[in-house]
């Protein structure tokens, strides 16, 4: 199957270096401490996050680094097929573990010791790249909660078809048999957090893919960052008029 | 380093040698970075002290849940009686409202200022009853531990058998508007 025309384009008219369009919303549940949405093109995901609250389960409480937990699931809504998923699926406690790894490494667990933080991550829509979308979600809602944390962190997908690397896989692209390289960035730092991939590929074109899927990061950082900006100017607008 | 913007996570606000680390920020490899939302706050170094370098600090925006701490005045309605204490669920704390649940405890000890041995749990509180009280401490794991031992503070409104609200008449009794029967009450002097 041709994923790129003669014209250089990608079955949905993106350029091969070329991210989907990115949109996300702060504060989306009232009752959360954190929460946020996060699109990447078709594919949507909501994070929210409950924390730092006292430990639930007595026995897993640490006394010298706050206990982080993540649920990730997918809505039966959320692809195609309507399928119901359990909670325990092996692809989905795979993502739990990888987001919380993730997240895990960007708070700041020795400031907050006896405590729990829960992160609950959905998708809403599935449209390839959720591993990605999932963890800037969850950083955004982070962020709301005010958690902490050493740096941003986002991710991005990028994969490699038709001689070509390819940043932000869709669905269609995702299954069309090419390796899937996902990443996460402290951008400022400058530091790698997470990095999977589930394929043998020639060690010039794995490098040419991480860099790719590495700019796709930092790019969507810069997004996170200026959402966040955004979101906190609006919510110093809304407290204004308390200050007399 | 400029006060009064807008900072998020990993942002490098300046050298760990010419600033003080304040809240919503943190230290690594001798360079201060932001670890919250929020706006960059720079406070001056008090002129007394040896360490002459301004603390920077990032304040978040989005407001928190009011939480109660010793010696704030809270609002709070009683839930139980017992004969030597009783519980109560804070509402608000100052003017706050509280987003989670606090319960809070005053003891027999600490209802009124004078013969504090003397208190009746049943002649100073009801269920029901809307107190202003001073949080003396943290208290056990479950609750805080509330006074209501000044002049101001004590039992602001409560509800009469008949089903209206109670007039004061004197600082240990409550009228009610409708039968005129008086209930015992250590009530607050509002201000």
């Amino acid at each position: 199957m041709d994923f790129i025309s003669p014209e250089g384009l990608r079955l949905d008219g993106r350029r091969p270096f070329e991210l989907r369009q990115l949109h996300a919303e702060i504060g989306v549940l009232d009752n959360a401490d954190g929460s946020a949405t996060f699109e990447m093109g078709n594919t949507k995901v909501i994070a929210v996050v409950y924390g730092p609250r006292e430990v639930q389960n007595r026995s897993q409480q640490q006394l010298d680094h706050a206990l982080v937990r993540c649920e990730y699931s997918m809505a039966t809504f959320s692809t195609g097929d309507r399928r119901r998923r359990g909670k325990g699926d092996r692809r989905g406690t795979e993502l739990s573990l990888v987001i919380r790894q993730t997240m895990e490494a960007a708070i700041l667990t020795n400031l907050l010791p006896r405590s729990q933080i829960d992160i609950f991550v959905q998708v809403l829509q599935a449209d390839g790249g959720t591993r990605a979308c999932c963890i800037n979600a969850a950083a955004l809602a982070l962020a709301d909660a005010g958690i902490p944390m050493r740096d941003l962190v986002a991710s991005c997908s990028a994969g490699y078809l038709n001689s070509t690397p390819l940043l932000d896989l869709n669905y269609l692209e995702d299954s069309g048999g090419g390796p899937d390289l996902t990443v996460a960035l402290f951008s400022k730092l400058d530091k790698v957090t997470l990095l999977q991939m589930d394929a043998k590929v020639p060690l010039d074109v794995f490098e040419k893919v991480m860099n790719l899927a590495s700019e796709g990061a930092k790019a969507v950082t810069q997004f996170l960052r200026e959402i966040l900006m955004e979101n906190t100017k609006k919510l110093a607008f809304a407290k204004e008029p308390l200050k007399v | 380093m400029s006060a009064n913007e807008y900072r998020t996570p990993g942002e490098v606000l300046g050298w760990a040698s010419e600033y003080v680390a304040g809240p919503g920020t943190y230290v690594w490899h001798e360079k201060v970075y932001a670890s919250v939302v929020g706006l960059l706050r720079l406070t001056p170094a008090a002129t007394d002290v040896e360490d002459q370098r301004p603390t920077i600090e990032v304040t978040r925006e989005k407001e928190r849940g009011a939480v109660p701490e010793p010696g704030t005045v809270v609002t709070a309605k009683i839930t139980k009686l017992f004969p030597r204490q009783a519980a109560a669920s804070i509402v608000c704390v100052g003017p706050r409202a509280v987003r989670d649940k606090f319960t809070g405890i005053i003891r027999q000890q600490d209802v009124r200022a004078t013969e504090i041995d003397k208190v009746d749990m049943h002649t100073s509180f009801r269920p029901g009853d809307i107190v202003r009280a001073e949080v003396i401490s943290l208290g056990d794991s479950r609750a805080y531990y509330l006074s209501t031992a000044k002049n101001e503070l004590g039992v602001v409104s409560a509800t009469s058998d008949a089903g209206a609200a109670m007039v004061p008449v004197s600082w240990q009794e409550m009228q009610c508007p409708i039968t005129g029967q008086r209930e015992p009450r250590k009530v607050a002097k509002v201000i």
